[in-house]
C-alpha cells in the first residue's frame, strides 16, 4: 500500500468570471517524483499556489500529509519546501541572510549542508540580492529549499535561469531526495528533464487535469512511430485499424513510415509481418510527442 | 501568530535606514521649531500679535483654529500650530511603511517565498503592524523628549506626553487606513493612491470645517489632532478616539488578510481591455498609457484642492468679521479692497503649495526612469529603434505635462469656487500669474531631478528634499520668522509678491536656464552611462 502525500480532488478556482482551474484532479505518493506538465496558462502555478494554502479553492479538496492545504498551512510547511520560477528577493539583503531567514522561517538553521549546497552551486553568498541575475536568485531559492530537511518538496519551473551544469547538480539533488523517501511534485517545461527525473506524470489543460499515470502508461495511450520496409505493396497497411498518418517513401514504395495507436500494435504487426520485414524501426513517443498530441488535440477543439 | 516576531526583525532590519531619515526630518523640524518659539515669541507684544494672526481664517486654514486661551503661553501656541502639519507628516510615514511592507512585498512576489515557509497567513501582516506600532513609540518618545528639552515656556511632561503619543497615533491610525486599503486594491500603486485620496480628503474637510464651523471637525477624523489643548487642559479624549479607530480599522484589516487571496484585492476590477492598443506606439504614448489613471486622478484631487481653497475665500477676506475696526474706517469700498488684497495674498500662498504638491507626480515620473530600468520594464524598449534621448525626454516631456496640468487645475478650482465665495469680482489673470510664475518653478526642480537621474541615479531621492524644504519653509516660515535667504533657497520663494505684482522676469528667466541645463546636463550623462547601475 503506497502513502498518498498529495491528494487533489476536484479542485477549483476561479478569479471572478475566469475559471482558471476546473478540474484538478490528482496524487503524489510517498518516496516519488511527480511532473507537473502543462501549456503556458494551464493552471500549473495557480494550481500550486492553491496547494500552498495562499489561493483558498472554490470547489474540491486539497491535502497534503492528509491536512487540508487552506486551514492547516501552517503545519503543511514546516514539511514542505517550495522553489517557484519567477523570484524576486529583498534587494538590500545579502543571499546568505535570505536563506538563513527562509531556514528560520521553517524553525531550522544554517547547517554544514547549507555551505555545501552553496559551494556546490557556486553562489557568492554575500552579495546583495539586488546585483543577482534571475539564474543566481533561483540558486538562493534552490539552496533555501535543500538545505530544508521537508517531506514534500513544490519545484515551479526551478531551472528557468540555470546553465546546464547547475541543471545537473538540481537534478541529482531531487535523485538525492528520491531515494531519501522524500516526494517531489515538479513543474516543468523542460520535458527532457521530466522524462529523466518523474514517475508519474500529470498534464494539465485549460484547467482540467487530462491524464495522469507513469511514462509508460501515457505512452500506451498515444501512438508509436514506425518506418518499416517489406518485400510487398504497403497498400493493406494504411487501412488497416489503428494505423495513421501513413506516407509511403517516395523513392522507395515498398518503405512507409507511419503511427500506430499503442494498443492496436499487435495486430497491426501480424500483418507487417506476413508481408515479409526487410527492416522495421520502431520509436516509442516521448514526452514531448504526448505533450503535442494533447496540445493538438486542444487546438482541434478551440 | 507563527514567526511574527522573526518577519518582525527581519523588517526592522531592512528598514532601518529609512526609518532614522524620516525621524530626523520629522523629529528635526518639531525640534527645530520649539528651539526656536522662545526667541520668537519672548515679548507680550509679539505674542499677541502672533495670535491676532493666527485667529484669521487664512491662518485657521492652513494650522487649524486657535481655541487657547490668555493667558497664553509659547508652548500653548507651539503645540496649536503644529498638530496639523506633523500630523500630515506623520501620516505620510505610517503610509509609505505601511504600503511598502504589505502590497508591495506582495507585488514582488516575495511575499510567496514567505508564505510558503512555516509562516501563519497572518504573520507578514502582524509583522507589518508590529513594525508600525514600534516606529511611532519610537517617534513618540523622541518627539516628546524633543518638547521636554527645547526649553519652551510653559512646557509641561504631561503635555510633551499628550504630543508625543498623539503624534504617535494619529500616525498609526492613518498607517492602519493604508494596510486597510493594501487589502482592497490588488497593487501597490493603487494603495498608495487610495491612501493619499484618503489623507488628501480628509485633510481638506478638516480645513474646510475649522474655517466655517470648527465643531464639526470632530467628523472629519483628521481633526481629532487639533482638539487636544496640548499645555492647556490637555485633552486625551482624541487620542481615545484615535486608538479605538486604529484597533477597529486593524482588526478588520487581518479579518479581511486571513480569507482573501494572494495577490489578488477584495475590489475586484476589471484588467480586460481589449482595444486601444492602436494609440500606443512609442514609449511616449507608452508612458501616456501606462500613467492615464494617476494623470486623471491627479487632475481631478488638485481641481478639487484648489477648490476647496477658494471656497473659504469668503470667510479669509472678510475684514468685517476679523478686523470690524478697521472695516468701519476704510468704508464699503475700501474694505472690498482691503479683502481683495487678503484674499490675493492668500492665493499666492496657496499658489506656492500648488507649486510644490504638482512637483510629485513630476518627480515621481522623471525617477521612473530609473525606477522601470531596475525592474527591466525598458530593456525591450531599448532594444528596439529607440534611442535614449527619445526615452529620456518621453519621461520629461510626460512630467511637464502632468505638472503644468496638476498647477493650472488647482489655480483654475480655485478662482472658481473662490469668485462663487465672494461677492466682489476676481481677476483670473491675476491668478494665471500664479501659474505663470510657479510653473517654471516647479520645471527647475524637475531639472535638478533630471540631473540626479542622469548623473546619480542611486541618490535620486535626495531630490524630495528640495519640495519638501520648499513646503516647509514657506508654510512655516512666516511663523518661524525664517530669514529671507532660507526662504529663497528653493525656486519657490523667488516668487514671493506674485500674484499682487507681476512675474518678476529674473527669476523666471533663471528658473527656465537651470531647466534647460541640468536637463541636458542629466540627458548626457544618461545617455553616456550604463544603464542598469542604479
Amino acid at each position: 500500500m503506497t502513502e498518498t502525500v498529495l491528494e487533489v480532488k476536484n479542485l477549483q478556482k476561479n478569479f471572478g468570471k475566469f475559471q482558471a482551474l476546473k478540474d484538478v484532479t490528482f496524487n503524489v505518493n510517498k518516496g516519488e517524483v511527480f511532473g507537473f506538465i502543462g501549456p503556458n496558462g494551464a493552471g500549473k502555478s495557480t494550481t500550486i499556489r492553491a496547494l500552498l494554502g495562499i489561493l483558498k479553492s472554490n470547489g474540491g479538496s486539497a491535502t497534503i500529509f492528509g491536512q487540508d492545504v487552506w486551514q492547516d498551512a501552517v503545519t503543511i510547511h514546516e514539511r514542505l519546501a517550495y522553489v517557484p520560477g519567477d523570484i524576486y528577493l529583498w534587494p538590500n539583503l545579502t543571499g546568505g541572510q535570505i536563506i538563513d531567514l527562509f531556514l528560520k522561517l521553517n524553525g531550522e538553521k544554517h547547517s554544514s549542508k547549507t555551505d555545501a549546497l552553496i559551494k556546490e552551486f557556486a553562489l557568492d553568498a554575500n552579495k546583495k540580492a539586488r546585483t543577482y541575475s534571475k539564474g543566481n536568485r533561483q540558486k538562493v531559492a534552490l539552496i533555501a529549499a535543500f538545505s530544508t530537511d521537508a517531506d514534500f518538496y513544490i519545484f515551479d519551473e526551478p531551472t528557468s535561469g540555470l546553465d546546464p551544469l547547475n541543471e545537473r547538480i538540481f537534478q541529482n539533488h531531487v535523485k538525492e531526495l528520491k531515494n531519501e523517501g522524500k516526494s517531489i511534485l515538479l513543474s516543468s517545461h523542460i520535458l527532457s528533464e521530466v522524462e529523466k527525473m518523474c514517475d508519474r506524470i500529470g498534464i494539465i489543460r485549460e484547467g482540467k487535469v487530462i491524464e495522469t499515470g507513469s511514462l509508460d502508461e501515457l505512452r500506451h495511450l498515444t501512438r508509436t512511430m514506425i518506418t518499416v520496409k517489406t518485400n510487398g505493396a504497403l497498400d493493406s497497411v494504411a487501412k488497416l485499424d489503428g494505423v495513421h498518418e501513413f506516407v509511403v517513401d517516395t523513392a522507395d514504395q515498398q518503405k512507409a513510415t507511419f503511427a500506430v495507436d499503442s494498443d492496436k500494435l499487435a495486430g497491426v504487426m501480424t500483418q507487417i509481418a506476413a508481408l515479409g520485414v526487410v527492416s522495421l524501426q520502431s520509436a516509442p513517443p516521448t514526452l514531448e510527442d504526448l505533450f503535442m498530441h494533447y496540445y493538438h488535440e486542444d487546438s482541434k477543439e478551440a | 501568530m507563527r514567526r511574527t516576531s522573526l518577519l518582525l526583525k527581519t523588517y526592522l532590519r531592512r528598514d532601518w535606514f529609512k526609518f532614522v531619515v524620516w525621524a530626523l526630518c520629522i523629529v528635526g523640524l518639531a525640534a527645530v521649531a520649539a528651539g526656536k518659539f522662545n526667541s520668537l515669541y519672548e515679548t507680550e507684544a509679539a505674542m499677541a500679535s502672533i495670535i491676532a494672526t493666527l485667529k484669521t481664517p487664512a491662518m485657521v486654514s492652513m494650522f487649524g483654529p486657535m481655541t487657547a486661551t490668555a493667558p497664553y503661553t509659547v508652548a500653548v501656541i507651539y503645540a496649536m500650530e503644529m498638530m496639523v502639519f506633523m500630523g500630515f507628516f506623520m501620516a505620510m510615514m505610517n503610509i509609505y511603511f505601511a504600503v511598502k511592507n504589505t502590497r508591495g512585498e506582495e507585488d514582488s512576489g516575495v511575499l510567496e517565498l514567505t508564505r510558503a515557509r512555516a509562516v501563519s497567513r497572518n504573520a507578514p501582516l502582524t509583522a507589518v503592524i508590529s513594525q508600525l506600532v514600534i516606529i511611532n513609540v519610537v517617534m513618540g518618545v523622541l518627539l516628546t523628549l524633543g518638547l521636554e528639552v527645547s526649553g519652551m515656556n510653559g512646557v509641561t511632561i504631561e503635555g510633551s506626553l499628550l504630543f508625543g503619543i498623539s503624534l504617535a497615533i494619529f500616525g498609526m491610525m492613518f498607517g492602519s487606513f493604508s494596510l486597510l486599503i493594501a487589502q482592497l486594491t490588488d497593487n501597490s500603486r493603487g494603495a498608495t493612491i487610495g491612501s493619499y485620496v484618503l489623507l488628501g480628503g480628509l485633510f481638506v474637510l478638516r480645513m474646510i470645517t475649522d474655517v466655517q464651523n470648527s465643531d464639526t471637525t470632530w467628523w472629519t477624523i483628521y481633526g481629532w489632532i487639533e482638539k487636544l489643548n496640548i499645555y492647556d487642559q490637555n485633552d486625551w479624549f482624541p487620542v481615545l478616539l484615535m486608538l479605538v479607530l486604529t484597533v477597529v480599522v486593524c482588526t478588520v484589516t487581518v479579518m479581511l488578510n486571513r480569507t482573501r487571496d494572494f495577490g489578488s484585492g477584495l475590489l475586484v476590477l476589471n484588467h480586460q481591455q481589449k482595444s486601444s492598443s492602436r494609440l500606443i506606439n512609442g514609449p511616449f504614448s507608452l508612458l501616456l498609457r501606462l500613467e492615464r489613471m494617476p494623470l486623471i486622478i491627479w487632475t481631478l484631487g488638485m481641481f478639487c484642492l484648489g477648490a476647496s481653497y477658494g471656497s473659504i475665500f469668503g470667510q479669509v477676506g472678510d475684514l468685517l468679521a476679523t478686523n470690524p475696526m478697521m472695516a468701519k474706517i476704510l468704508g464699503s469700498q475700501g474694505t472690498d479692497n482691503a479683502n481683495l488684497a487678503v484674499v490675493m495674498s492668500f492665493a499666492g500662498m496657496l499658489s506656492v503649495v500648488f507649486a510644490v504638491v504638482s512637483t510629485i507626480p513630476a518627480l515621481q515620473i522623471i525617477f521612473k526612469i530609473n525606477r522601470d530600468e531596475r525592474k527591466g520594464w525598458l530593456e525591450l524598449i531599448h532594444a528596439n529603434a529607440v534611442s535614449r534621448l527619445k526615452v529620456y525626454l518621453s519621461y520629461l516631456g510626460l512630467a511637464v505635462i502632468i505638472s503644468g496640468i496638476c498647477l493650472f487645475a488647482a489655480i483654475l478650482g480655485m478662482y472658481v469656487s473662490g469668485s462663487a465665495a465672494v461677492d466682489y469680482d476676481l481677476d483670473f489673470s491675476k491668478f494665471l500669474r500664479g501659474f505663470t510664475a510657479y510653473f517654471p518653478a516647479v520645471l527647475a526642480v524637475m531639472g535638478v531631478g533630471t540631473f540626479f537621474v542622469g548623473l546619480m541615479p542611486r541618490l535620486q531621492n535626495i531630490v524630495w528634499f528640495v519640495p519638501i524644504y520648499g513646503f516647509v519653509s514657506i508654510y512655516l516660515g512666516a511663523l518661524l520668522d525664517f530669514p529671507k535667504w532660507a526662504k529663497q533657497l528653493t525656486p519657490y520663494g523667488w516668487f514671493s509678491k506674485v500674484p499682487t505684482h507681476a512675474v518678476p522676469t529674473e527669476p523666471l528667466l533663471l528658473c527656465l536656464g537651470i531647466t534647460i541645463v541640468l536637463g541636458i546636463i542629466g540627458f548626457i550623462t544618461y545617455r553616456n552611462r550604463d544603464l542598469t547601475v542604479n
